[in-house]
Order: structure tokens, then sequence, then C-alpha cells
């Protein structure tokens, strides 16, 4: 060798007889090692003469794969490595281009061996941190390579198992090289991602179904080494762990697109998984910007099959809890909006039995489409959950706004589909009021519950229908409750002690009291109502139940007590009432309720007395009429009496003799002897007919319109009975007019054009603004202009010193 | 060359602001690189044409192709060394969007159907759909019939396909991966068909960004490698 050398030394460049002598003449006995460190010496001294060797041992190589030398082939590419390696200088930008152009003549080569030999290579390059820029390189081969071998179909299981392997590691190696050097090819690019991501993912997925199918002895044998599955998740967490802001969406398109053409949606656990990794890999402040990409696909899925969007639905559930704060974003109200249109789009298809697209007579299988309802309200609560408080109060405005009342919106989507149509669309979108307002705990319910929304909450509650009314309670219960007690309250029955029920109870703060002040007699009322209604049944008295109990321990203060106990007699009264049409077994649950919730009040006023006259009673009740108690009523087979007679004597609960006992223990017994009567409103009567032929604006306005009236009345029950009656009648005439005075606003706002309303408050507002004016003549002096002491030739000082109150209200104030 | 047909596909660097350094080792072993896919329905023969190509062999019971498949052959055309960098694609539905990305980067399409199959050649506009959207818009494309050996199931008329082809302005030609028949044809009429098309485009614009194939135009290490 040496004489070989020595004979053509003097002809050949000194670089390329150091290259040469690094190779053996057998190649069996590997590189030559202390050649080796000659030609590193020699690189590390003249770093100019590097591209050179690279140059030549490149040529070598490519010599050495045509004519099948392996051994020598790998000797090359090892001593590329370490001097790769061993040169860490600006000069390495040169001799890489040699190393990529061995690395890529060794991928083209069909055999597995040099392609992982290759790739191998690649990936220590990759690791290199380089300092200097580099403009001419493109990984564009490498990236569809790697993918390629990604998906290799070798026809030997293990050798394939490296192929792919060597395919996610290349792709790895890519990604880390390009993903920082913004001269670089932007790996981002779809033409790219749109490679490397289905790449990943089919690996992901096909690593999914064959352990599933056999946990192979071979993979148990070799637990030390990595899956192809884990590295490919490792490798897919870290692309996405890179991925900035604008990136994320050319990542996740690619997803979505893998997920449609494999159908990989409707087994839901794939898609999931896919995308428990995204949203734990992404920068979490981007994790909003996969949500509005999921939810974009899933509009552009609404003509898909059921199970398809069910699917997506699912991934946003799961997605949602995963990035909590993050996943809504800025458009908070934009997300609900998609999910709502999905639900109704949903309710639509079931109804009308097909997709109103093109696409011709697709089956509509209404039970998919009910699991794909459920899955939607599910993840409105999911992603209600993540939200702040006053964010929340928004979303249940925004949900009860789109709550459709007949009469409001006469051009509903579902017009075909008529009251059917209309009322599941209620169904639907209380149960998502539901899933948002379960857990919703506000410290002002002032604030967190305004009439705009509440009003139009307690008008349902009026309707006949049993499910909707019983959705509103579950909502009204939810969100009263806020010490978590609502559980506690789940078993209607005589409880003898209730301390055992651990209940949480806070001092009632002002706001509270505020709150009872204003909504309290509207509570009331509707439980009063409530129980009135024929359809109630088992549940309905449970929660009606619940929401007294609630009441009583969330926001009571004396006056509340009071009243709460008022109602309790009053359902008393009414279930003995024979005015009332009430079927048997209603009139016994009242008397259970009215039961139930008096023997719970009593000991919650601590008054020994009355506690002792509801013993009595419930006592008497065990002994003779045991159908009036909850634990006779509310059973799965209850068995009321055919006929309810003889409801008198100790049986009953005695007002008189309730307020003889409070009055004892400083309550008001002037308010406690008057017997509690419910507040009809024209509210009432509407909802009773169905319909609320009111926007909620107005209903406010009539609200506030009606609140000095309310105040009126109170006072006037603690005359009589007598009075009250008149106060009643009288009340009905100036309801007469009200009524009148209302349907010329509405009629006015809904026929009149949109300039003359607007010109209408327009006025109003000029008159104000008058009005101000004057009060501001009044009062302030005009500023003394800063420019006074300056000559007048300072033109602007005039229009500067105008005082702010004189400036217009823009017009734009009006709308 | 390598360098230069990267550099030339992707249609982002068509703005003419991507920084070309085009690098020729005076030891390349090719003068011209063109990629080529196949694509086209599913069973029509598109593995089988390229093994029968690449390695000479007739794969009796080939399987499905997943995802993508790459295969490299050099030949010798009028003393010119032109590598061929063969993708060969799956044809099932559930790859087309990876199958679909490596479109973009093409300098040839062959695009085959089954001549015993006429659903095979009822989805040719569908696959020019995509090839319209996804491919180069100086992409050559030539339309194969493949399966010739069957010529007793025919269900397609050759006369109909290359009425078709002719219409979409494609070449045409039939195939038989099984006999051999053109199978060599078609790559090397491809071959010639690419580089006059690089020799056009060398010639029409002939400084400003490279077309395909054409690497040694530009190429400043040239001198310094004769040492």
């Amino acid at each position: 060798m040496t004489g070989v050398c020595g004979c053509c030394g003097a002809l050949r460049p000194r670089y390329k007889r150091l290259v040469d002598n690094i190779f053996p003449e057998d190649p069996e006995d590997g590189l030559v090692k202390a050649n080796m460190e000659k030609l590193t010496f020699y690189a590390l001294s003249a770093p100019e003469k590097l591209d050179r060797i690279g140059a030549y041992l490149s040529e070598r190589l490519s010599r050495d794969v045509a004519r099948h030398r392996y051994g020598y082939v790998c000797i090359a590419m090892e001593a590329l490595d370490q001097l790769l390696m061993a040169c860490h200088c600006q000069s390495i930008n040169l001799f890489v281009e040699s190393f990529l152009k061995m690395v890529r003549k060794l991928l083209e080569s069909d055999k597995p061996s040099l392609q992982i030999l290759g790739t191998n290579s690649f990936v220590k390059f990759a690791n290199i941190e380089e300092d200097t820029p580099s403009y001419h390189r493109s990984y564009d081969f490498f990236v569809s390579r790697f993918s390629e071998m990604c998906h290799s179909s070798y026809e030997d299981p293990d050798i394939r198992t490296k192929i792919r392997m060597a395919g996610i590691k290349g792709l790895q190696g890519v990604v880390r090289k390009t993903v920082n050097d913004e001269l670089q090819a932007n790996i981002w690019d779809p033409q790219h991602m749109d490679k490397i991501v289905p790449s990943l993912l089919f690996n992901l997925q096909s690593g999914v179904r064959t352990e599933s199918r056999s946990p192979s002895p071979l993979q148990a044998s070799e637990k030390e080494k990595e899956s192809p599955v884990e590295l490919t998740e490792r490798c897919f967490r870290e692309l996405l762990g890179r991925a900035a802001y604008g990136n994320i969406k050319n990542a996740v398109t690619p997803v979505l697109m893998h997920l449609d053409n494999h159908s990989l949606w409707e087994g839901k656990t794939f898609a999931v998984r896919c995308f428990k990794i995204i949203m734990y890999s992404i920068q979490s402040q981007h994790s909003h910007l996969v949500i509005q990409q999921l939810l974009g696909h899933l509009d552009a899925n609404s003509k898909n099959s059921a199970t398809v969007r069910a699917g997506i639905v699912e991934v946003l559930l799961e997605a949602a809890a995963i990035a909590a704060s993050g996943s809504v974003g800025p458009t908070v109200l934009e997300v609900f909006n998609t999910l709502l249109r999905q639900l109704r789009l949903s309710v639509d298809y079931e109804l009308t039995g097909s997709y109103d697209g093109n696409i011709g007579t697709k089956i509509i299988k209404a039970h998919e489409e009910r699991q794909l309802q459920e899955a939607v309200i599910r993840t409105i609560g999911s992603f209600a959950n993540t939200l702040p408080t006053y964010q929340r109060s928004e979303v249940m405005l925004f949900i009860m706004g789109k709550i459709p009342v007949p009469g409001i919106h006469p051009a509903l989507p579902s017009a075909g589909s008529g009251p059917e149509g209309t009322r599941m669309i209620q169904i639907m979108l209380l149960k998502s009021l539901v899933q948002v307002t379960a857990g919703f705990q506000t410290t002002n319910m002032l604030t967190a519950l305004p009439n705009s929304f509440l009003e139009p909450l307690l008008s349902f509650s009026l309707t006949e229908d049993p499910e909707i009314r019983l959705l509103v309670l579950q909502i009204l219960l939810s969100l009263i409750d806020r010490h978590d007690n609502m559980l506690k309250f789940t078993n209607i029955s005589i409880i003898s002690d209730i301390s055992v029920l651990k209940l949480k109870v806070d001092k009632c703060s002002r706001q509270d009291n505020l709150f009872m002040k204003k909504h309290g007699q509207q509570l009331y009322r509707h439980i009063y109502l409530g129980c009135k209604e024929q359809s109630s049944g088992r549940q309905h008295y449970e929660s009606l139940f619940a929401l007294l109990g609630l009441l009583s321990v969330e926001l009571a203060n004396e006056e509340v007590v009071v009243d709460l106990i008022r109602l309790a007699l009053a359902l008393q009264d009414q279930a003995l009432s024979t005015d009332e049409p009430l079927p048997v077994y209603n009139r016994c649950a009242v008397h259970a309720l009215a039961a139930a919730y008096l023997n719970l009040i009593c000991q919650l006023t601590t008054v020994p007395a009355f506690c002792q006259h509801i013993h009595e009673v419930i006592e008497v009740r065990q002994k003779e009429s045991p159908y009036l108690l909850p634990e006779d009523v509310f059973v799965d087979n209850p068995k009321p009496p055919s006929s309810l007679e003889k409801v008198e004597g100790d049986v009953l609960f005695l007002q008189s003799k309730i307020t003889e006992v409070l009055g004892g223990s400083g309550y008001n017994t002037d308010r406690l002897a008057t017997p509690y009567v419910p507040q009809y409103t024209d509210e009432d009567r509407l909802s009773k007919r169905k319909s609320i032929g009111e926007t909620i604006s107005l209903q406010v306005e009539v609200e506030s319109r009606n609140s000095p009236e309310k105040e009126e009345r109170t006072p006037a029950e603690e005359i009589t009975f007598e009075t009250l009656k008149n106060a009643i009648v009288d009340s009905v005439g100036m309801e007469e007019q009200e009524r009148e005075r209302r349907r010329q606003v509405v009629e006015k706002f809904q026929k009149a054009p949109f300039e003359e309303i607007a010109a209408h408050c327009g006025a109003r507002a000029t008159l104000l603004q008058s009005k101000l004016n004057q009060i501001f003549e009044i009062t302030i002096r005009p500023p003394p202009s800063p420019s006074g002491t300056i000559s007048s030739g300072y033109g602007q000082s005039q229009s500067r010193s105008i005082p702010i109150y004189e400036m217009k209200f823009p017009d734009l104030c009006v709308y | 060359m390598y360098f230069a047909c990267d550099l030339c596909i992707p249609s982002s660097y068509k703005s003419g602001e991507y920084p070309v350094f085009l690098f020729s080792m005076s030891m390349e072993d090719y003068d011209y690189l063109f990629k080529i896919v196949l694509i086209g329905n599913a069973g029509v023969g598109k593995t089988c044409l390229v093994r029968r190509f690449t390695q000479g062999l007739f794969p009796p019971g080939q399987g499905a192709t997943i995802g993508v498949d790459f295969m490299i052959k050099t030949v010798e055309i009028k003393g010119q060394k032109v590598k061929l960098q063969i993708w060969d694609t799956a044809g099932q539905e559930r790859f087309r969007s990876i199958t679909q990305s490596y479109y973009r980067s093409a300098n040839a399409l062959i695009l085959t159907y089954d001549i015993t199959c006429e659903d095979s050649f009822r989805c040719l506009p569908e696959w020019l759909r995509e090839i319209e959207q996804y491919a180069n818009n100086q992409v050559v494309t030539i339309l194969v019939g493949n399966k010739i050996d069957l010529a007793e199931k025919r269900e397609v008329l050759r006369q109909r396909a290359e009425d078709f082809a002719e219409s979409q302005s494609m070449l045409y030609l039939e195939t038989s991966a099984k006999e051999s028949d053109n199978v060599e044809r078609l790559f090397l009429d491809l071959a010639c068909e690419l580089i006059q098309e690089a020799k056009q485009n060398k010639l029409d614009n002939n400084d400003t960004a490279p077309m395909p194939g054409e690497g040694k135009t530009i190429s400043y290490l040239s001198c310094c490698n004769l040492n």
C-alpha cells in the first residue's frame, strides 16, 4: 500500500493520498484509524481543502456503490461522519455539499442496508448545529425519500420496520435541520408538510393496528428497543412543539386530510389520540388555532354522515378539555355559534330525514344524529367549563338568545319541520344550557344572571312541555347552587336530622339579598305554578324540592324564609283546592313536597316550637295517611289512593300555628299570616300560550316599568285578604292598559321602518343632550381657556377649550 | 443538477426571489435528472411497469402499494446520461393526500389505466383534474393503457383512448408490463421528450430560473474542480 502511494504519490495531491490511505486493502478490516487521524488533522489545519476532500471521498463512494463494494461504502461514510464531527468550523459548509450528495447516493440505492446507512449519517449531521447559514441546500429530495421510506412495503417485516424507522428518523433530522433556519426552504410549506405529516400518521396508525392484533413476541424480546410507534410519536411531538403561530395551520391540515382519507373519524380513538398528541405538544398559546381548525373542519363536513361529524365533535371535546383555558381563544362566541349551528343542522337532518345537499338520498340514521347531538352538547359544556365566570354568563345569554320562540323567528331554518322542530331545538339548546351552567359558581348573582337571561328562562318554565320544564329547573338549580349542595337534595324525603346532609351554608351577601328582592317573587311564582302542572312527574317534584332547598340554604335571609314558608303553605292549599283539576297523584305529591320542605326549613330555622308542630303533623300523616309523605309518593311504583277525601285536621300544617310559633322568635308575623298568592304578570299569560311575542330587550323594558308597581303592591299585602283581592282586581285593569301599551310598542318596533325607530331614539338622545346642556350650564362654568394669555393669533385655542360636555354625542350612539 | 431540479419545482419559488446557487461536480454521474410520477387507479399495473423497467422483472401477485414507492434508473440517450427518479404512487383513495404531495415536484406524469377495465378509463378526467390542481403546469403527461397482453378482455378501444389523449394533448402509449411490451419505449420516449423540453426552456430563458433537468448551465464550481 505504502509502495503504491509512494510510486504515484508525487503525482497526486496530498489530500487524495490521505484519503486513499484511510481505506484498508480488505474492507473487512474497517477504517484505518491511524490514517484517519492524519486526515482529520490535515483537514483541521487546512480547512480550505475540506471541500476537495469531501468531493474526492464522494467520488470514491459513488464508484464503490456502483461496483457493489459495500464494505468500502461503509468506510467512506464513517470517514465522512468523523470529519463532519471534527470540523466545527465555517468551512464545513462546502464540505456538507459533498456529504449530502453521498447520503443522497445511498438513499437512491435499493439496498435497505445502504438506505439505513445513509439515513444514520444524515441524522448525525442533523444534530450538528451549524452557525453559518447555507443558501444552496435543498432538502426536497430528503423529505420525499424519507416520507417514502416511512411507507416501505419491503417483504421482510423486520427490514420493513427498520426502513420505516429510518424514514421517521430521517424526517426528524430534516425538521431539526431546517426548522430554525430561515434561509432553508420552509419546512412548514404545505408541499413538505403534506408529505411529512401523513407519513408520521401512517406509522402511528399502523403501529396501533399491529399492537392491538398481537403483542408480538419479537417486540417483547427487544423491549429496550424503541418501537416505531413510540419513535413516530416522539418525532410528531417534536415537530409540533416547534411549530410557530403561523405554521400550525399547515401542520394540522394534513392531519385532518389524513383522517378524512383513511376514514378515521368514525373510529374516533385514533383521531382522538392524534389530537391529544397535538394538543399536548404544541405551545399552549396556539391551542385555540387547532380548535378553530377543527371547528372549521366540522363545518366543512356539515353534509357528511353523522358518524363522521360525531367523530370530529368527540375530538373537539377532548381537545377542548386539554387546552383548558386556552381552548376557546379570542373568538368565544364564534366557537359556540359553530357548535350551536351544528346542533341545529343535526336536528334539521333528523327531522327532514335527508341532507338537503346534492349528494343524493343518503339515509339518515336518527340514532346517529341523536348521538351527535349529545356529543355536541357535551362539547359545549366542555368548552364552557374552560371559561371564566363572566364569559360563561355571556355564553349563557348567547345561547338563550338562540332559543327559538315562535313568533319571533318566523323564518327559522327548520320552518318545514314545524312546531316539533322548534321544540327539539328548544330542548337541545336548553340541554346545552344545562351543560354550560353545570358547575357555574358566581359570587354576584345579580350580574351573572341579568334579567335578559332570567326572564326568558323562567318563561320556559311555564310551558306545557314537561321535558322543557325539567330542563329549566335543572338550569336554575345549578345556577343557584354555589356550595355543591345540590346533590344533597336529590332525594326528597323526611329527614329527622338534617345535620346528616352536611349542608354548606354561607352567610348571604348583600348582592344575594338584592337578587332575591328583585327576582324572589318570580322564582316563588314559578315554583308555585310548576307544582300545578298536571304533567309534572316525580322528577319535577324532586327538582322543585331541590330548588326550594337550595333557595333556603343559598339565598335565604329572614324575609326569604318567611316567603318560602308562605309558599309551602300555599302549595298545601293548592293541593287541597277543588278548583284545580289536579290528579290525585299530583295532589299527594304536592302535599309530600310541602311536608318535606317544611321539615327542612323548620330545622334550618332551629325554632323548637316550629319543629315540633311540623313533627306532629308528619307523625299523624305517617299513621293515618302515609300517601301524603314523600316516602310513599316518590317511589318507583307509587300507590296513591283512588281519591283524596278528608284531608283535614291534624294532617295539615296550620298557618295560624306556624305564625304563632315563629312570631315568638321575632319573625314578621304580619307577613306570615298573609297567605301567599302568586302574582300574575303578562309574561305568564304569554308563556301560557307558549309564545313570547317580544324580544328580550322589550321584556327588560316592561320589567323595569313593572317593578315600581310591585313595590306598591307589597304594602297592600300587609293589610287584609280583602284588600289584597281588590288590589289584584285593580291590577288586572292596569294590566289591560299595560298590555295595550305594550302591544303598541311591539307593533311599532315590528312595523315601523328602521329609520323611524332610529329617528325616534335620536330625538330622545337630543332631548337628553339639551337637558344635559341645561344642567351643565347651571352647574359648571366653562374652564378658563388655557391660551387666555396668549395672543388671539393662536386661533386653535378657541376650539380646544370647548368643554367636554358640549361635545355632541355621535350619531352612532343612537343605534 | 440535483439542486437544479429541486430548485425549479416548487411554485413558491416562482417569484424569482429564491437564491440560485447551483452545483455541478465534475464527477457527477448524470447529465439530466428527471422526476417521474406514476398515477392512476388502484390495480392498473403502475408498480409492475416500474419494476419491469427498473429491475426487468414482472412480480406476479404484486401487492397494493402503500403510500409511495421509489426507484431510480439511469439511461443513456444519445450519449447523455439521464437519471430517472421514479415515484410510484398508491392508487387507493385513502393515500390520495400523500400522493398528491408528490405531483407537485414531478417533471413528468405517467397516467396509467387498465385497458381491460372500463372503470379505470372513466376515472381519467378525475385524474386530470387532480393533475390540474396539484401538478406543476409545465409537467409532461403521458397516457398509458396497460395490460395489452390481456387483449381478449379489452374493454377500452385503442382509438377511443387515442382520441381522448389527443383531446387532452397528451402522449399515448399502450404497454404490457408482463410481456415487457413498450415499457422501455415508454420511459425512453418520456426521457427524450423531457430533454427536448429542458433544452427548449434553456433557449427560452437562458439566464432565468433553471428548468427541469437542466443543471449544467449555471455552475460556478466546474472551473475550480479542474485542479
